[in-house]
């Protein structure tokens, strides 16, 4: 038991940051993987969006499919699709790892966050897009400057909490041996059996990080967006 | 390059597989929408001391990853015992040996571990909506049933349960669909279900571009199969008089 504990704590730093030969890694190029696709994510939601408004059905359509798709099938199965692409070098992305499990993350984050983006959109009153055409502003403009911003206020819970899960999905990119907090895990135990007695207590304090880094992040956004939502209504 | 060839040999080299995932699908959607009713029941219950075990189990499986909670279950677990006892208790008795019959597993504790993993972590998610399906029920609906006569047991049963069910069916749909593309989390643990088997094709024939457009096409079916099954669920549970009005 004591011996867990020494283990545990031995390797606490690489947990967290990585192993030295992998740094940034651990917990936080999780964080950094899921923030990352997030933001990415959301740019590409933005235009799904908006295609998912197109005049053109083919545009619609298309956006639609792509969010069955991403939306159909296992994210461990997406990351080897993606890997298997990119590697291939049909996106031009070479065969890294790390790019294959990010760019992944991003189709994956955009695929629920386009639907998220859609009933943001569909939250906005009309009146205020139709008086900013009145107004003379083209529909990209009054998309950009008065639908999207809007929007973007009733959308931001489910934003965040995306990112949230997105954090605890990203676990399976182990799949690709990218150094996060999993693959952190596995490399720290590696396969010596000596290391058997620790597995319980590494992967306690692996699941105890994840816990805790979601949670805080939750509480963390429940307690802004109640706040910017009083200041909506104040 | 999806030939008649690749086609004829679909059932016999992914039909076990595909099997083993829909079996863990039905056994762990089943047994999490089992647990979860009541966790969400409890967790709206007025006692502290009732309500605290209830929102622990539900934030712990929910917050750590499914893919932790099913390697502890599966490798980290067994460890805690010394080897002699760790061989009987897992891996070599008559539960395990007859399971390994029935799925064709070859070391059936890990697909006991996956799909307690599973079982966990969406029965706390499916709690956590339910919940939310429970509180949005008008209070009204509750008081009406106590003013004519039933008790609080009995108003919460047939009244605040049912409404709750039914008003977040379509959340929990999607939940078990998740739960559905999460058994591929299992291959991780030497369970063969279909994702774990896909691998295995592509390293012994290396035909990977097509092997992975075949996987999805799968998943893709399965998952629109689940799409219309519970929408069929949801219908019925909406009853004949609530069905969207058409034209």
């Amino acid at each position: 038991m004591a011996d867990s504990l020494d283990f545990v704590l031995d390797n606490l730093v690489n947990l967290l940051i990585g192993v030295p030969a992998q740094r940034p890694g651990g917990l936080l190029l999780s964080i950094l993987l899921s923030a990352g696709a997030l933001a990415v994510g959301f740019v590409v939601a933005v235009a799904m969006g908006a295609a998912a408004a197109s005049p053109w059905a083919a545009v619609r359509w298309t956006a639609r499919a792509y969010v069955i798709v991403i939306r159909g099938v296992p994210l461990l199965l997406l990351l080897l699709i993606v890997h298997q692409f990119a590697a291939g070098g049909l996106l031009g992305v070479g065969g890294s790892t790390f790019r294959s499990a990010f760019l992944t993350l991003v189709l994956y984050a955009s695929a629920y966050q386009t639907d998220i983006v859609l009933s943001g959109l569909r939250a906005v009153p009309r009146t205020l897009v139709e008086d900013a055409r009145l107004l003379g502003a083209s529909p990209a403009r009054a998309y950009l400057l008065i639908r999207l911003p809007y929007g973007l206020r009733v959308m931001r819970p489910a934003l965040l909490g995306q990112g949230v899960t997105l954090f605890k999905d990203s676990s399976v990119v182990v799949i690709l041996g990218v150094a996060e907090l999993t693959t952190t895990a596995r490399i720290v135990l590696g396969s010596d059996v000596a290391n058997t007695p620790f597995w319980v207590a590494t992967y306690l304090a692996v699941g105890a990080l994840y816990f805790l880094t979601a949670v805080t992040l939750s509480w963390l956004i429940e307690r802004r967006t109640t706040s910017a939502t009083g200041l909506v209504a104040g | 390059m999806i030939d008649a060839e690749l086609l004829r040999s679909l059932p016999s080299t992914f039909g076990a597989g595909l099997a083993l995932t829909v079996a863990l699908t039905v056994l762990t959607g089943v047994a999490s929408f089992a647990v979860a009713v009541p966790v969400a029941g409890l967790r709206l219950a007025s006692s502290r001391r009732l309500r605290w075990p209830v929102v622990a189990y539900i934030e712990v499986f929910r917050n750590v990853p499914a893919l932790i909670q099913i390697i502890f279950w599966a490798f980290a677990l067994p460890t805690l015992f010394p080897m002699q006892i760790r061989q009987r208790l897992f891996f070599d008795n008559a539960v395990v040996d007859a399971l390994g019959a029935v799925t064709g597993i070859p070391l059936p504790y890990y697909g006991l571990a996956a799909a307690l993993g599973l079982t966990l972590n969406t029965s706390a998610h499916l709690a956590e909506i339910l919940r939310g399906g429970m509180q949005s029920v008008p209070r009204q609906h509750v008081d009406a049933a106590r003013s004519l006569g039933a008790g609080r047991r009995a108003a919460f049963l047939s009244v605040l349960v049912p409404a709750g069910i039914r008003a977040a069916f379509p959340a929990v749909s999607t939940r078990l669909i998740h739960n559905m593309k999460n058994t591929a989390l299992a291959s991780f643990v030497a369970v063969p279900e279909l994702f774990s088997r896909v691998q295995g094709e592509i390293t012994r024939t290396f035909d990977a571009t097509r092997l992975l457009l075949v996987a999805a096409v799968m998943y893709l079916l399965l998952a629109w199969l689940m799409t219309v099954l519970l929408a069929a669920v949801d219908a019925r549970l909406r009853g004949p008089g609530s069905e969207p009005a058409r034209g």
